[in-house]
């Protein structure tokens, strides 16, 4: 059996051994451990690609170079088994027509495993021939990072000016930042020019006049110069910035963009998580009158923060004139505070209140609380203003009802959005009316009940805002003759990213059938998968931008090989390696990706404190939020430098390996 | 016992287009460990063809070179690099030192590419450039040196590692003749104090006709010139 051969049939049998370590693995983590399904599929093929990536690696010793050929076939090979094993697993489609895979998809998975496999063992591969696959191992490469110092200009001035670069333009971005923040500070405080505020500009002003001066000092001793004492710049050089530039934009972009995103989704987990709770514990079947008894197991089990019940159904709101559909939500506004923000979202009135209405002032209750300052601007001053002038000039329905009846009339609090067009502030009488009324002789006939606005809720989504209220359970019960029947319970959890286990626990404790658990991801799924696959294409959008600038690397190191064949000769002649000479090229390529990735990181990172303190104003009616958010993620910056890292390192292959291939006379025959 | 290097009936041709160029038409000759040799031929005959085939750097189209009786061009990429770093020293007929280092450094790569350390390979480095006379300017880059000087450094970076063989491609071709005439002394000096064989491409005949051994390129074949 000759060599190719052999490579051929280890190669197979390691990439056998990482898709079944993928399989094994996805098996495993889903039934033994808590993640998530992401998390699961993220971290089964991760090790599956590492997999591949070491088979290359190893094979790149046993076939001592890179071997293409042999891994292909090893390759197709493991495609093939890979589609036949997947048909016979039945894996679920990515399509919602049907359950299983059709075999087009199949033929799709087995391909992208077939030419994975491949692509990472040459990865690989190269790893193996960078630390001298065909002979001794050796990783060293203090004179080959020498020789690649001298291709880029690396020297102290250079470095110097490179560090300059890389500092000056966060620091002017957070600077402005800063001075922003301040800025509206000064305006907000009434037009007082602060002490830091007036250094901060003298500062700026000084050091811009002083680089100012510097630079046309440089021009001038530039321009007295003979032309043939001005340094000649290589266009390599000149390319090598390009590249930097490249990469630092395309580092920059991701970063920034993914930190937003990343600040929606936590903003909207947020406050999806202020109005709803982790979890609800359901039953299959209407009857869940045992809750008093199951409620005291749930708070037990372990990893469970609180625990309220809750009642759901929808009903017709009105006021005066005004009618609007609602979800009529009834709570226990004791514990109603450990499973969601309810409480904290007050902007008048009290949560209590709606089990005690005898509380609710019939004077105008003015807005209090945090929520109650998150809300400005113009708009919301004007409808506050409206309401409560409305509120002062007619005392709700008076003479209509008797004044201790409407004192007696059960609560009912409602969202900030709801009062806006219902015209209802605290105190205010609204109709509900539920469809499931009554059987008459002539038919079902609608139910209905005044209710006295309790407290006006403020949640930041426009969607509870405008849909939600909430009144107490026994009131709930006596409206929709449930006797002492609920829907579920509100569950929170210690941990979020756990609900579902969490779910699965508290499910198990109770016994199984006939209790079920929905955690908030579930509920809110369209929600999230819509970002999420946002995020995704926007972060592989970007990463086209990475790419682009990592051909900017793959041309400056091709520019650099032709520039430098004579030393490569000269090296060659003097007994350096193939591999010493990959590692040139590789080392340069990767300092260049290093050098741009740095600065494309701390560009974002200034990018998104900037946006953070200055705060850029959004339209809330639009998107909820007033300000764009950020959220800085030290995981998501560090998987942004890996991504443009491995470019950086995927772009220098193909130059390097082949300046690691030319012969030593190539480059001894030109002038 | 075999000789230090042996060539066997080297051919070397080049390609241009549909032609066949025959540099090397069976060119055999050996040379013992400590020997000096001369060789000289008209210009464009194939003599810097025929060191760098025997120097290792470009395989014969036929034929062999051994080296201790060993086929050179039968060892693996990393051996060959291995050999060609310690066991020859080339000193190319346009110095070709790299323009971004000194002279220390230069001479020191050798050193630098068989893994020792900075401070090892530039001792050694230094020592060999006292030797060629140049202690004087370590700090200088190739930019900054004559013609001769940077020969010597070539020459000193060519013997570092200590070889046992030195192919040295006209190394006074564009020297005045004083200073040629100190290089070829310095050759002289050196083979007869390190013991290293050696190969000389000159056009100088007077020099040529110095060493102890006189070879001629001519139509693709090494002849001894008397
Ligand atoms: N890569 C090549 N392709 C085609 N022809 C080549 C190549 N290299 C060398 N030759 C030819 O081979 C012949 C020998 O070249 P070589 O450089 O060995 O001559 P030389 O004897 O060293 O001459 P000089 O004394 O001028 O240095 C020349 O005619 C040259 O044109
Ligand atoms: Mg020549």
């Amino acid at each position: 059996m000759n060599l190719r051969w052999r490579v051929t049939a280890a190669a197979f049998v390691l990439f056998l051994a990482a898709g079944a370590a993928q399989y094994g693995l996805a098996t495993w983590l889903g039934s033994a451990t808590t993640f998530s399904r992401d998390a699961v599929t993220a971290l089964s093929f991760g090790v599956e690609a590492l997999g591949f990536l070491v088979a290359g690696f190893l094979l790149s010793f046993l076939g001592r170079g890179y071997r293409p050929l042999a891994n292909a076939i090893a390759s197709l090979a493991f495609g093939i088994v890979t589609f036949f094993v997947l048909r016979q697993l039945k894996p679920p489609s990515f399509s919602y027509d049907r359950f299983f895979a059709s075999t087009g998809e199949l033929l799709v998975w087995s391909l992208c495993a077939a030419l994975g496999s491949w692509l990472l063992a040459m990865w690989g591969a190269s790893l193996g021939m960078l630390i001298g696959a065909a002979g001794h191992l050796d990783g060293r490469f203090q004179y080959e990072w020498g020789i690649a110092r001298t291709h880029l200009r690396l020297n102290r001035r250079t470095a110097t000016v490179i560090l300059l670069f890389v500092l000056i333009p966060p620091g002017v971005i957070l600077l402005l930042a800063q001075i922003a923040a301040d800025f509206d500070k000064m305006r907000r405080a009434g037009g007082h020019l602060t002490v830091r505020l007036a250094l901060m500009l003298g500062a700026i002003v000084v050091v811009g006049l002083a680089l100012a001066g510097r630079a046309l000092l440089a021009r001038s001793a530039l321009a007295r110069l003979q032309p043939g004492q001005r340094r000649k710049r290589p266009a390599t050089v000149v390319m090598t910035g390009i590249s930097i530039a490249g990469v630092a934009v395309g580092v920059w972009a991701l970063t920034v963009v993914l930190s937003v995103m990343s600040g929606f989704e936590a903003d909207l987990k947020h406050k999806i998580l202020g109005t709803n709770s982790h979890a609800l514990l359901l039953k299959f079947s209407n009857d869940f009158s045992e809750w008093k008894t199951v409620l005291p197991k749930v708070e037990a089990v372990p990893g469970v923060a609180g625990v309220s019940p809750f009642i759901l159904n929808e009903v017709i709101l009105s006021h005066g004139q005004t009618v609007t559909g609602a979800e009529l939500k009834g709570i226990d506004p004791a514990t109603a505070g450990a499973v969601s923000e309810l409480p904290r979202q007050v902007i008048a009135g009290e949560l209590g209140w709606i089990t005690s209405p005898q509380s609710i002032p019939s004077s105008v209750v003015e807005p209090h609380g945090d929520a109650a300052k998150q809300l400005e601007g113009p708009e919301y001053e004007q409808y506050l203003q409206d309401t409560l002038k409305r509120r002062q000039e007619h005392p709700e329905e008076k003479g209509k009802m008797d004044p201790e009846a409407v004192k007696n009339l059960p609560g009912v609090c409602i969202g900030k959005e709801m009062s806006h067009q219902l015209r209802a502030w605290v105190g205010d009488i609204v109709n509900v009316l539920t469809p499931l009324g009554e059987m008459t002789p002539t038919g079902p006939v609608p139910r209905s009940r005044p209710f006295r606005v309790a407290c006006i809720l403020y949640s930041g989504m426009y969607e509870y805002d405008s849909k939600f209220v909430y009144i107490g359970i026994p009131e709930a019960q006596r409206f929709f003759k449930m006797g002492d029947n609920i829907v579920g319970l509100e569950l929170k959890f210690n941990d979020v990213d756990a609900a579902r286990a969490l779910g699965r626990r508290v499910v198990t404790m109770l016994g199984g059938f006939p209790y079920r658990t929905k955690d908030w991801a579930e509920l809110n799924r369209n929600l999230f998968s819509a970002l999420k696959l946002e995020k995704l294409a926007m972060a592989i959008i970007l990463t086209f931008i990475v790419l682009v600038a990592c051909f900017n690397i793959l041309s400056t190191l091709i520019m650099l090989v032709l520039e430098k064949t004579k030393e490569i000769s000269i090296l060659k002649s003097m007994g350096a390696r193939d591999a010493s000479v990959m590692k040139i090229f590789v080392v340069e390529g990767l300092t260049i990706g290093a050098i741009g990735t740095g600065m494309g990181l701390l560009m974002g990172l200034a990018t998104c404190s900037f946006i953070e303190k200055f705060g850029l104003q959004l339209d809330p009616d639009v998107y909820y939020i007033s300000n764009l958010p950020v959220n800085v993620d030290g995981a998501q910056f560090a998987m942004v430098a890996a991504i443009s890292l491995c470019l950086s390192y995927l772009a220098t292959l193909y130059p390097a390996t082949k300046a690691s291939r030319l012969s030593p006379v190539d480059g001894l025959r030109e002038e | 016992m075999p000789a230090l290097i042996e060539a066997r009936a080297v051919h070397k041709s080049y390609w241009l287009g549909e032609k066949e160029i025959h540099v090397l038409r069976g060119a055999s000759f050996a040379l013992n460990a400590g020997e000096m040799a001369s060789l000289v031929g008209p210009s464009g005959v194939g003599k810097s063809t025929f060191l760098h085939v025997i120097g290792t750097l470009d395989p014969p189209t036929r034929g062999e070179v051994l080296f201790d009786g060993l086929d050179a061009f039968c060892m693996g990429e990393e051996q060959l690099a291995q050999f060609r770093n310690t066991s020859i020293g080339f000193v190319f007929q346009f110095h070709y030192l790299l323009p971004e280092f000194t002279a220390l450094q230069n001479a020191a790569m050798p050193g630098l590419i068989h893994r020792m350390t900075r401070e090892k390979a530039e001792a050694q480095a230094r020592e060999m450039l006292e030797i060629v006379g140049l202690s004087h300017r370590l700090d200088h880059k190739p930019g900054e040196l004559s013609g001769g000087e940077q020969q010597r450094v070539a020459l000193a970076r060519a013997l570092v590692l200590g070889p046992r063989l030195l192919l040295a491609d006209e190394p006074t071709g564009n020297l005045d003749e004083a200073t040629g005439e100190g290089i070829h002394q310095l050759l002289v000096e050196l083979n007869q104090r390190l013991g290293i064989a050696a190969i000389v491409v000159t056009h100088n005949p007077r020099l040529a006709e110095r060493m102890p051994r006189r070879l001629r390129l001519t139509d693709g074949l090494v002849v001894e010139a008397q």
